[in-house]
This record gives C-alpha cells, structure tokens and sequence, in this order.
C-alpha cells in the first residue's frame, strides 16, 4: 500500500502509448506535448532565475571593471577597481580582518551549540516539544527586531546582560561602546540567530542515525559520550559538513544585524566594520557602485575557495573512514 | 441587475481614472520631520493647497536615511519633485545632475530673485551656492545652541548669557555644568548638567570652530580639515572631557538607555544642546520652563559666539516632469508669503530676515525669552563644508571623533593620521 505513490509515477514514466497502425506521429507529438508543459511549468522559477539571479550576477562582474555612481554612464576603467582594493584600501584589510574573527567567533559555536541542543531535543522525554519550539524561535524572528532588542541587553549601565553579570560580581562590559567588544556582541547575536537553523539540520540528521546501533553500542558498554562521539558523529559527518559551509556563508555575507546593532559605518570605530558593511557603505553612501560590484566578487571568491576547501576536506574524511 | 452593475462601472469610471490621475499628476515632496514637525508641515502644505488647488501635493516621509532614500529614488527614476535638502548632503547630488540649478529659474524673474537675495540671510543662502550653480532655495536655519532649564539655573543662581555677542567662556560654562549636576549617595548621576542632543561629533566641531579655528577650509569644496589645529582640538578636547572626565554630561555609554531630549524633557539634564527642530518637544512640558543660550567660547575665539549654519532647503529634481508647479511650491515655502506662514507657525526658524522679524515668530514662541538666540542665530553662523565628498569624510571623522569622544584617544590624535586621510580624500594640493 505504501508504494502505491511510487507505483504510479513509475508506471507514469513507463507509460508508453499503444502503437497505432499510423507510424510513430502520435507518441513523438504526446512526449513533445509533455516537455512542453514541462517547460511551462518551470518557466515561472526559470524567469525568476534568470532575472533575479544571473542577470544580477552579470551585470555586477559587469560593473567590477567599471568606475560608475549610478547617474553617469559606467566607465570602463579595467581592473581598476581589484587594484585600489588590495592595493590601496587600507579599510579593506580591516573588513576582511573583522569578517574572519567575526566568522571564527560565530562558527565554532554555532557549530557546537548547535550539535548539543540538538542531542538535547533528540531525547524522548516530556514536553519535548515545547522545548523545540523554543528552541526554534529565533530562526523566525527578524534579524533587524531581534537586534534592536540585543541593543537594549547590551545597554552598558542598565543592560540586562551586564546586570546578570552583576550579581555575579562582574564589573559592567562596554558590549557594544568598545570597539573589540562590539564585534564580541555581533557574534553572540548571530549565534543567538544561527544556533536553530543548525539544530534542525543537525536533529533531522540524528533521527536518521538507526537505532540498532545504539542498542549495539550500549551492549558493548559505551556510555551516552562515548555514543555520541563513535556513533552519531560519523553519521551526521556530511549534514554537519553542510552546517558548517552554510554558517561560514553566513557569517562573510553578515550585514543586517551589523547594521541594526552598530550602525552602518561599522562602528565603533572600525569595530564590526566587515566586509557586507563595506558593500553597502561603497554602493549605498559613497555612490561607488562599480568598486562594491569589485569586493561582491571578492566575497563570492572567498566564499568559494572556502566552500571548495571544506567539502574537499570532509570528502577525504569520509574516505578515510 | 446587468444594466445597474454597467451603470455602476460607467459612473465608477471617470471617479477612479480621477482618482488615478490626480495621483499621477501630484506634486511629490520628499522631506524628513519628526512626528511634531511633520505635523505642521502638513499644515504648511495646506496652506498651499488653498492658495494653488491646482496643483495637488502628494508627501513622501524619509526613513532614517534620508540620502540613501533620495539616492534610491532618483537612481531608479522616481525622483521626487521637490526635496528637503541639507547643507552637508546637497553637493554629492548637484555633482552627479540630480539638482535642478534654481537660477535657471530665478533668471526669469530677477525682480523676485533680487528681492528674495535682498531679503535672505548670505551665510544660508550661499550655503546651497555651489559649482557656481544655486541647487536649493533656504527653508529652515536648523544652527545648534544651548536650551535651558530655567527653573533650575534660577536654583543653582546662575544666569546664562542671552546674545551671542555676550558669549560665557569655556569655565563659566563648566562651572555652570558642575553646579547643576547633581549625584546620589551611590555616586550615580540623577541629573546631568549637560546633554547633547544632536552628532557628538558635530557638537564637538562646534566648540573647535568656537575656539578659533574654522573646521574646513574653504567651507565650498573644501581642500583641508583642520581638525589638527591646536585651536580646534583644544576646543574638540573640551568637548569630549565634558562627559569624560568632569563628569557633567553623559557618556556615550550612558545615552544608550536613554537619549538627550528625554534626559532634557523629564528634567534630568539643565541644559539640551539642538536646534529649532527640539522645539516642539521641549515647549510646554509641565515643570520644565525652557529657554535659550548660546554655545561657550575658549580661550581662542570670541568675541561672541558662534555656531554652525544649519540649513536645509528644498530642491526641485533636475528630471522632474513638473517644474512649474514644483517651482511653485519652492518659492511659496522659501519666500515671503510661506517663510511668515510658516515663522508663526513655529516649525523652524525662518531664513528670511522679514518673515523673522513677524509678530507671528514671536508669538509661536511665547515661552522663549532670549529669542535673540534664534532671531540673530543665522548672522552667527559659520559655514560646515561643502563637499561631494561629504559622504566619505563623514565617516572618516565619525571614526576618529568617536575615538577621542569615549577617551580612548586626545583630541591632539586628529591631527595626525585622520587629518591626513581627510585631506587626501579632499584632493590637498
């Protein structure tokens, strides 16, 4: 009864028509007919595609060689634009700096918190799924609301963080007055914010790993650690390889909830100015759109070398195994 | 029934393509206010209507980000008809042909140009004159100066100076401060002397320019800062210690609970540093009598005090498909008949010196008795710079200002690398 789904689309596919004494015309017109509504259907998602996504994505390596303010026509000025960034931007290598502290200080615990919550709400135990819910929350809540929010917690003198810490003796934190600080607080929100999105994958991923094995593991005597480390972690390997490319994604694209917390120059001083801030700063306040189109590029390289390394990684981990 | 749904559409018809087509035909007026301001605005607006029912004028509120919004809309072709302008914003949207250059206007009519140049402050004038082309007509003087508590200068027996040629010295204005601040047994401060209520950083050039030094030179496309004249940092430091070691102002920590103008309006600072556009939330607060004075001069200025130009305008969009009617609504916001509209209504202060001299200003600010602070406000003014690169500098000195600001560095720092950085962006010879 549970294939009966499965049947039809594969009896569907195999679904050829009858021969008919007129030759092979109507079979030829039915399949031209299906790829048609094929193609219709996906036009709409197609369209969006090409529209919204590589037409964006040309024009902007279009713009990268191309000095324009949004008004004159661009100016062909070559590569420019890739010079003055590596070369001559002093601002540059602090965006790229921020963006790589604010991306370790957001991964590592992104990644760990997340696997423990999600270890939590693997159990079975009552209200689970109260918790769950809880544990999700954030994953709906917007990015610009929840950090106006954080700004009032990070308040220095009656921010409830610093209270909390108070009562512990704690001598109030310029959270996000202090420019190290500052970037310290944008990491805490972004793992507040990040910490779900990793849950669900990591406990959709869990709840795959069967059970036997941890009936056999417990048999041999392996504690609830020892379960955790020898069976579940080799068998979420690739979900968790995936939670750990989307986070380092993330975290170099990071703009909105910089700009809700700390403002749109990155501040204080050049505390959390990283390299989404930038963008925006060039394209949005400075009228420089063709040198913003540059370091889009720059970040989708990085990205790039960055995916790449980590996907070559857990693929030779998952040989090794 | 068929017949009464067709009779229905055809009396519908002309109503909605009416409605339609007054939309497409209004006037669009881009500007930024807060709740009060835009409520008189609106009036303002009315005003106009009676006197123009021809022309229908439709309001785009600005967000938090006035440039960025302009630059959005006017990039994307939408550009608004009319729009607020700022002295510090305008030229980067002049520069790029976004600004219709008003003397093409004024050249038509050089009685109305002559008489409204004759009536008109120079420094606020010419603030909106640039690349030899007239890019904004004045609306409102938005220069900075001092509101006071009166109750509470009366309690602590002091009286500040009324005029900005009877300016307090930098130590009279501290001593003032200390004498009004006011902490409880645990040492936290329940009452601040001073608060600022606008940019620290602008707050803090005020008092640079008020020790002598001009904080660009020259103030139209500047080549040089001079944020690393001893005059200026001296004045910039005095600033900054205000809050960082007297005590007498918040610091930047403590104004992230609570902003100055609610410091000021529940009586927790004696004095607000602002503009005109304070006004309207100050005014008629119950237990708290406000009144004005001026900004503190150092040891290098003087004589009298000085603040900063302060000027928005209204523009007409270079592109804009009605320049008749947007005309029209400039000079009746800008010239005599809207300036005295909108001086008794007591939105801003006016920029023309008949409309500033109306029984109605007055009488808009019956509680204010040193009004000389805002009638002889735009005489005192000295100009910000005028850059296209505005954008840019901007962040430069926020960085380095906010730097001194929190006490991480001295005033004397901005001379060194910041100073240099601003005057390679401004093309130093």
């Amino acid at each position: 009864m549970s294939t009966s789904v499965d049947d039809t689309v594969v009896s569907d596919a195999n679904d050829v028509p009858p021969p008919r004494s007129r030759g092979t015309a109507r079979p030829g017109r039915l399949a031209r007919r299906r790829e048609r509504a094929g193609w219709l259907f996906i036009a709409p998602n197609l369209l969006a595609v090409l529209v919204f996504l590589l037409f964006p994505l040309g024009f902007s390596l279009y713009l990268s060689f191309h000095s324009w303010d949004l008004f004159s026509p661009p100016r062909f000025v070559g590569t420019a634009n890739y010079r003055r960034l590596f070369a001559s931007d002093p601002l540059f290598l602090i965006a790229l700096r921020n963006t790589a502290v604010f991306t370790v200080l957001t991964l590592l615990p992104t990644v760990v918190i997340g696997l423990v919550v999600a270890a939590v709400l693997n159990r079975k135990v009552f209200g689970i799924g109260l918790f769950r819910t809880m544990a999700f929350l954030p994953l709906v809540a917007s990015t610009v609301a929840m950090a106006v929010v954080w700004r009032f917690i990070f308040t220095t003198d009656d921010g409830l963080l610093n209270i909390v810490l108070g009562w512990f003796g704690v001598d109030p934190v310029p959270w996000l007055t202090d420019p190290d600080w500052a970037l310290v607080s944008l990491s805490i929100v972004t793992v507040w914010k990040s910490v779900p999105f990793a849950t669900v994958i990591l406990l959709a991923a869990m709840q795959g790993v069967p059970e036997t094995l941890y009936e056999a593991a417990k048999i041999d005597g392996a504690g609830a650690v020892r379960r955790f480390r020898s069976v579940t972690l080799p068998l979420i390997r690739g979900p968790l390889s995936f939670v750990f490319v989307i986070t380092v994604i993330n975290s170099v694209q990071a703009f909105d909830q910089a700009y809700a917390l700390t403002g749109g120059n990155g501040g204080p001083e050049t505390g959390t100015y990283l390299l989404g801030i930038m963008l925006f700063q060039h394209a949005f306040g400075f009228y420089e759109v063709g040198y913003a189109s540059a370091l889009a590029w720059v970040i989708f390289a990085i990205l790039l070398v960055l995916t790449v390394l980590q996907l070559r990684l857990s693929r030779r981990e998952e040989t090794e195994l | 029934m068929r017949r009464r749904t067709l009779l229905g559409s055809a009396l519908a018809a002309p109503l909605l393509a009416n409605a339609c087509g007054s939309d497409d035909d209004a006037l669009t007026f881009f500007f930024q206010a807060r709740p009060e301001e835009a409520r008189v605005r609106l009036r303002i607006i009315d005003e106009f209507r009676k006197r123009h029912p021809d022309i229908p004028v439709r309001t785009i509120m600005s967000g938090p980000d006035p440039l960025q919004q302009m630059l959005t809309y006017c990039a994307g072709g939408k550009c608004p008809d009319v729009l607020m302008a700022w002295e510090l914003l305008y030229a980067g949207l002049a520069e790029r042909g976004v600004l219709l250059d008003l003397d093409t206007l004024l050249d038509r009519d050089p009685h109305y140009a002559a008489e409204l140049r004759r009536d008109s402050f120079p420094a606020l004038y010419d603030t909106f004159t640039y690349g030899g082309g007239q890019y904004a007509l004045p609306e409102q003087w938005s220069g900075v100066f001092l509101y006071y508590n009166r109750a509470m200068f009366a309690d602590a027996g002091l009286t500040p100076p009324t005029r900005w040629g009877d300016a307090w010295s930098f130590e009279e204005f501290l001593d003032a401060a200390r004498a009004l601040t006011r902490r409880d047994g645990d040492g936290r401060t329940t009452r601040w002397g001073f608060a600022d209520a606008w940019v620290p950083y602008f707050s803090a050039a005020c008092f640079g320019m008020n020790n002598g030094a001009e904080w660009f030179t020259p103030s139209v496309n500047p080549t040089r800062t001079n944020v690393g004249d001893p005059r200026f940092a001296e004045g910039f430091q005095f600033y900054a210690d205000l809050a960082v070691r007297h005590r007498v102002a918040p610091r930047v920590a403590d104004q992230q609970s609570v902003s100055a103008p609610d410091l000021f309006r529940r009586g927790r600072a004696a004095m607000a540093l602002g503009g005109h556009w304070l006004y309207s939330e100050f005014a008629g607060n119950e237990g708290v009598p406000i009144d004005l004075t001026v900004l503190p001069v150092g040891p290098h200025g003087g004589p009298g005090s000085i603040t900063d130009v302060g000027c928005t305008g209204l523009s007409i969009a270079a592109d804009s498909p009605r320049i008749e009617q947007a005309w029209e609504f400039v000079k009746f916001a800008t010239g005599p008949v809207g300036q005295a509209i909108v001086a008794a209504s007591g939105l801003f202060v006016p920029v023309l010196q008949s409309a500033m001299a109306t029984p109605g200003f007055a009488a808009a600010h019956r509680e204010i008795r040193n009004l000389e602070v805002m009638t002889d406000g735009p005489a005192n003014s000295r100009p910000l710079p005028v850059t296209p690169m505005w954008g840019k500098v901007s962040a430069l000195l926020e960085r380095g200002g906010n730097r001194v600001l929190r006490g991480a560095a001295t005033a004397q720092s901005l001379g060194g690398r910041l100073a240099a950085d601003v005057d390679a962006l401004l093309g130093a010879p």
